[in-house]
This record gives C-alpha cells, structure tokens and sequence, in this order.
C-alpha cells in the first residue's frame, strides 16, 4: 500500500528524534502561529495534489483523488492538478518543484516524501504546503493524518469478539509507527474483551505486493490464526481468508466484494472536508503554515459498514465503544505494558494523539513488529 | 491445515510463476535469444486474463488470450532481435518497459474487480492421500500440473532426446554450423523466441488467475526478473528450473511462516532468505563439488544476433 513511509535510515532517525522530542504540541490541530498567506481569487487559483501510486488503486489514492474532486466540486473556477505514481526519489522533487512553476499556490503532498518535498517547501515562502503523516512545520508548511488508531480499536473489538482462536493475524509492511499503531490499537481492542487475543505480525517488507500478502496470510492461517487484519492497500489476504473460511478486516475501501464472508469491515478515510476547508482558508487568505491536524473518528476517519457475516451484537458492541470513542474516552489509557511485560503507561495516564501518531513500541500481546 | 503442507502448498503456487515465466525463458535462451522482457510479458498476461475473463468466464479462455497476446508481443520481440538483429538487452528492458506500462493504461479499467473466473484445484486420486505431500503437490489446480510436471518433462524430452532439440541447441551453441548443416536459423529463433514469451504472458494469467486473483498496477512486483535470474541459475536445463522456482517459492514462504511462528530473527533478515539461499545453493556446490566447475554453462551464442554473411 502506498502508504506514508518510505523507510530510509534518515526518516527512521527523523521518526526517532520526533517521537522523543516532547517539543511538538499536542492535540488535534496545533499551532498555527505564522501570519497567514494573502488571499487567491478563485478563478485564479490552482490547487495541486501529488499521489504515491494510481488513482485507479481502490485505496490510498483514489481517497485522495475524491479530496481533489471534492475542492474542484466546491471551488469550480479554481483548477486542481493531480500527479499519480510519484516515485520516492529526485523526481518527487522535480514535480513539486513543476507545481510551483506552473502557479500553483498550495500544494498537497498525499504522502511524506521527506526531503525531497522539503528542498521545494524552503524555496517556495510564498505558496502553502500540507504534507500527509509528515512531522516537519514551517511558515508555509503544515502536516496533516487521521487517527486511525480509534476505528481500528473498535475493529480490534470485533476481531476480539469473533475470533474463537484468539490468535489474530496483522500482515504489516514495514516496522514503523503507522503499521506499530495500528496492530497496538488493534491488539488493545481485541484484549478488551478477550484478555488472553494475542497478534501475529508478518512484515512482507513493501507497501505494495499482493503476492507476499497472500503468501504471509496463508502463513498466518496455517498458524492458527482465524482473523485477518493489516495496513495493505489490496484485497489479496481477503481473498485467502475467503477461501480458507476465516475473517478479515482491510483498510482505505470497501473490499466486500472479493469476499462477502470474510469481509468484517474496513478503515476509511475521507479527506473531502478537510481539503475544502484547507483551500478555502488558503483563497480568504487566512491559512497559515505550522498545521497540525489528526481528523478524528467520525470526522475523516471511520469504520466502513459492517460486513453480511457480522452477527449484529458484535456489531452493537463495537460500535458502542466507537460511540465512547466519538464521546472523548480514550482507549489508550494505562496501564499499558509493552512486550516485555514493563509498564510503558502508568493507571491512569493517557497517550495523547501525537504520542499516538509516533507510537514506536508495541504493546504486550503483539509479536513480529518490535520490542 | 498442517504447516508444513501449509508451507509447501504455497511454495508450490508461489514456485508455479516463476516456473512457468522461467520455462519460456530457457527455451528463448536455449535457441540464444535473451528475452529480459518478461516482467512486462507477465504484466500484460496477468491484465489479459482479468480482462478477458470479465466478459467470458472461464479460466481456460483467459490463459489461452493471455498465451496469445505474450505469442504477438514475443513475435515483435523476435522480429526486432532475430530478423532485424537489434541489440537483444535493450530490446528486452524496451519490451519490460512497454509491457508494464501497457498493462498499467489498460488495467485502470479493470482494478478492483476480483477475478470473475479462477482455475479451481482438481484433486488427483489417490495421490493427494499421500500424508504431508499429497495436499501439497496432488491437490492444486491444472496450471500448477501444467507447470510442474506437464511442461518441463515436454520440454525436457523435446530439447534433449530429439533430433529437433539437437537441432534447436545447435541453433544457440553455434548457428554459423547449424545454418551450414541446413537447419533454419532464423525461423527457429523467431518460433521459439515467441513461444517463449507467450509462456512469459501464461505465468503472467497464472498469477491472476490462480493465485491473486485481481489486477492491480505492479502485481508482477519483479517477478519477471527473478524468472530470468532462475534460468541462468538452474544452467538452461528445463526440469532444473522447476526444480530451483520450487526452491525459491520455499525459501520465500519459508520466510513467512518464520515470521508467523516468531522464530527470533528480523523480519528483513527472513525477507533476504530466497536471495540468501540463491548464493549459498549457486556458491556451494561449486565449490563442494569439482565436476560442477566444468559443466558447460550458457549457450556460447547466446545474446549474440546471427548474421549469414559475417563469419
């Protein structure tokens, strides 16, 4: 899946340095303390996207893809750009640098290409830059993701309540804090109401390769394994649950089709509010750099309907605790120990949404990903 | 399912693309034609198949489309490389590149729709009650039959106890002779060069249809180049090449199920076993046996165009 990490020794330093680093604000948006950007005539304005992968992708991209229709739906006279399939390399630079050039005036960059987003945003002052699961904020730069970690609890929930053998699966791409997050909010779920789930991760080293999902699902089912869950942007472990009679649960659309039984639901993302929001700030001209926004459960970021398997008391279960969720409880609440049995998270602390957003440990009850 | 014959069962599909992308490989090799095309053959495969399969399906009418389509592209190939004698490298990564982007522009109209048709396993009697194995290897579909026991004994008999393979043989070893003794040249690079990327495209079908079955864009994920890798690995011998796909499937699926039952080692470190235990199998025979130093490797035409009248 082409999801926000390239994992390079200089981002997994950077992600390092932010997570420990207590200087960055917490909370849902953050400070915005520059001055703001002059304001932009709609008809003159020209509003660019950059995508890792194809809009065709059913996932990352084509979410995206609906954030820059839904700006062009609400803004007519303004034109958007979309590049698909930049690569994580010096031609990500070349095409933010074209954006620029061709008079763009804000940019949203749908995933952290780190410096070669960067080198662009410092020689640009004069247009806005929001960079998806970025960490880095400046001026004309604010960075922008959605708190999955709160519908994939209430998943972990329903995992936890369907699983008979307790033992869940999480086919994950890469040790970093997204796939981390994740399979911990997912394990926390399931142990809420089965204290003895234990989670199974299998990292198959890409973000994107069907063929190592479905060689590492059916790895994990012969492992005894009965639900399915991870960060994949394809239905390809679906399709295997479907076929060996387990449960699955995906991420970014609704996979329903590619096994009706199997399906139990799906993270959704929807950027459409955000990004009309964010552009017509930015032509008011009362957008200002430093953003820091984590959209919430139920405002970007959700569970997909249940699926046709879905006995409707675990549905009602689960999404009793989306509604305490959407209420202000958080889940992520100690004590929390992580695999070594320490406590990370004392009774009673809780872990703020950014701790969440840089969660680098996993939590007991998860194996595979990291200590 | 038992893990071990969890673990070979997918080492046997995951072996089976390889395999079948490998063996049209070594008959292009064999003739002395390198085709490095085949990761964008198996793309263009895997989009046919999808594609064709959503208006009629079944599974054998797709892989036979997929088969076609890899026929004409193969035959492109090998009228640029065999009768206009354009450099074979750069003809390949040409077709590579063409191939994947080819499968990207038209795949857009099918990704995300699951295969409406895929080929279902077909339980052999008695074999596939066999403990541990049977599930395994008797309990698969035909394409995995058709790649693993049908095809390369075919190809094995055809290359090594025939007149003709002689003949194709000659045509990789030294096609000045071949031509002199009479054996057409340039047809039989131009036929088998064909053949052999319509066998690319098949692996390509294989994928979505028997084994991840939907498109999307970057489904090969480089599979193609480690066919072609396999080849020269397995030294150009057809039941070599299933054997060393069916390695290298294990040593992958190998990989996962470390990772499933949590043996104490880095998920990267088990990403790199195939790539690992591809050198150890290619250095430590070398070096363990003498006799393996002196088997003769490619075929000594091979890469190189055939001109008649330079000599």
């Amino acid at each position: 899946m082409n999801f926000q990490y390239s994992f390079s020794r200089r981002r997994f330093l950077a992600l390092s340095a932010a997570a420990s680093s207590s200087l960055i604000m917490p909370g849902w948006v953050g400070k915005a303390g520059a001055a703001p950007l002059a304001a932009i005539k709609e008809e003159d304005a020209i509003i660019a996207f950059g995508l890792t992968g194809p809009v065709s992708d059913e996932g990352w991209n084509t979410k995206q893809n609906e954030g820059a229709k839904a700006i062009q739906a609400a803004f007519p006279k303004a034109k958007t750009l979309v590049v698909e399939s930049i690569p994580f390399s010096a031609d990500a630079s070349r095409t933010f640098r074209q954006f620029v050039q061709e008079g763009a005036q804000m940019v949203f960059s749908t995933s952290n290409y780190g410096d070669f987003f960067a080198s662009v945003v410092e020689r640009s002052p004069e247009v806005a830059f929001l960079e998806a699961d970025g960490r880095r904020v400046a001026d004309n730069l604010g960075w922008y993701y959605a708190a999955h970690w709160h519908p994939t609890y209430v998943l972990g929930v329903a995992a936890g309540l369907l699983s008979k053998s307790g033992k869940l699966g999480f086919i994950a791409s890469f040790p970093v804090p997204m796939a981390i997050s994740s399979s911990n909010a997912f394990m926390m779920g399931a142990r809420s109401v089965n204290p003895s789930a234990t989670l199974q991760v299998i990292s198959i080293n890409s973000w994107f390769d069907p063929q190592g999902a479905n060689q590492a699902a059916s790895a994990l089912i012969d492992n005894g394994c009965d639900f399915l869950f991870g960060v994949m942007n394809e239905a390809s472990y679906l399709q295997v649950a479907e076929q060996r009679g387990v449960r699955a649960a995906m991420w970014s659309s609704d996979m329903r089709r590619y096994g009706k039984n199997a399906y139990v639901s799906s993270i959704i993302p929807d950027w459409t509010a955000f990004y009309v929001d964010q552009v017509r700030k930015r032509l008011e001209g009362t957008w200002s750099g430093g953003g820091q926004t984590l959209l919430p459960l139920g405002g970007g970021i959700d569970r997909d309907a249940w699926g046709e398997t879905v006995p409707a008391e675990v549905a009602a279960k689960a999404d009793a605790v989306r509604e305490k969720i959407i209420g202000g409880w958080s889940p992520f609440t100690g004590e929390i120990k992580d695999t070594t049995g320490a406590v990370r998270v004392k009774a009673g602390e809780t872990l703020d949404e950014v701790a969440l957003y840089n969660w680098d440990w996993s939590v007991e009850g998860v194996s595979g990903l990291s200590t | 399912m038992d893990i071990i014959t969890g673990l070979l069962t997918t080492a046997v599909l995951a072996g089976g693309v390889l395999a079948l992308a490998a063996l049209g490989e070594v008959i292009c090799q064999r003739v002395g034609v390198v085709n490095l095309g085949v990761e964008g053959l198996m793309a263009l495969g895997a989009v046919t198949a999808i594609a064709v399969t959503i208006s009629v399906p079944n599974p054998s009418v797709g892989f036979a489309a997929a088969l076609l389509v890899g026929l004409c592209f193969g035959m492109v190939f090998a009228m640029a490389t065999v009768l206009f004698r354009a450099n074979q490298v750069l003809c390949g990564l040409a077709l590579t590149l063409m191939g994947t982007g080819l499968a990207a522009t038209v795949g857009r109209a099918f990704s995300g729709m699951p295969a409406k048709a895929t080929f279902q396993p077909v339980i052999v009697p008695y074999l596939s009650d066999i403990p541990i194995l049977g599930p395994a290897f008797f309990s698969q579909n035909i394409l995995v039959y058709l790649t693993f026991i049908i095809l390369p004994v075919a190809i094995h008999y055809l290359m090594f106890k025939t007149r003709h393979g002689l003949n194709m043989r000659a045509v990789g070893e030294n096609p000045g002779a071949a031509d002199a003794a009479g054996i057409p040249v340039l047809a039989m690079r131009f036929w088998y060069v064909s053949l052999g990327a319509a066998l690319a495209a098949g692996a390509g079908a294989y994928l979505t249809l028997a084994f991840v079955p939907s498109w999307s864009d970057g489904i090969v994920a480089g599979r193609g180049w480690i066919a072609v890798a396999l080849v020269i690995f397995a030294r150009y011998r057809p039941m070599n090449v299933v054997m060393a796909a069916l390695l290298f499937g294990l040593i992958t699926a190998l990989g996962y199920v470390g990772q499933a039952r949590n043996w104490p080692v880095a998920p990267a470190l088990l990403g790199m076993l195939p790539y690992l235990g591809t050198l150890c199998f290619i250095i430590v025979p070398v070096i363990v046996l003498r006799r393996m130093r002196q088997l003769p490797a490619a075929p000594a035409a091979l890469g190189l165009p055939y001109f008649r009248d330079v000599r």
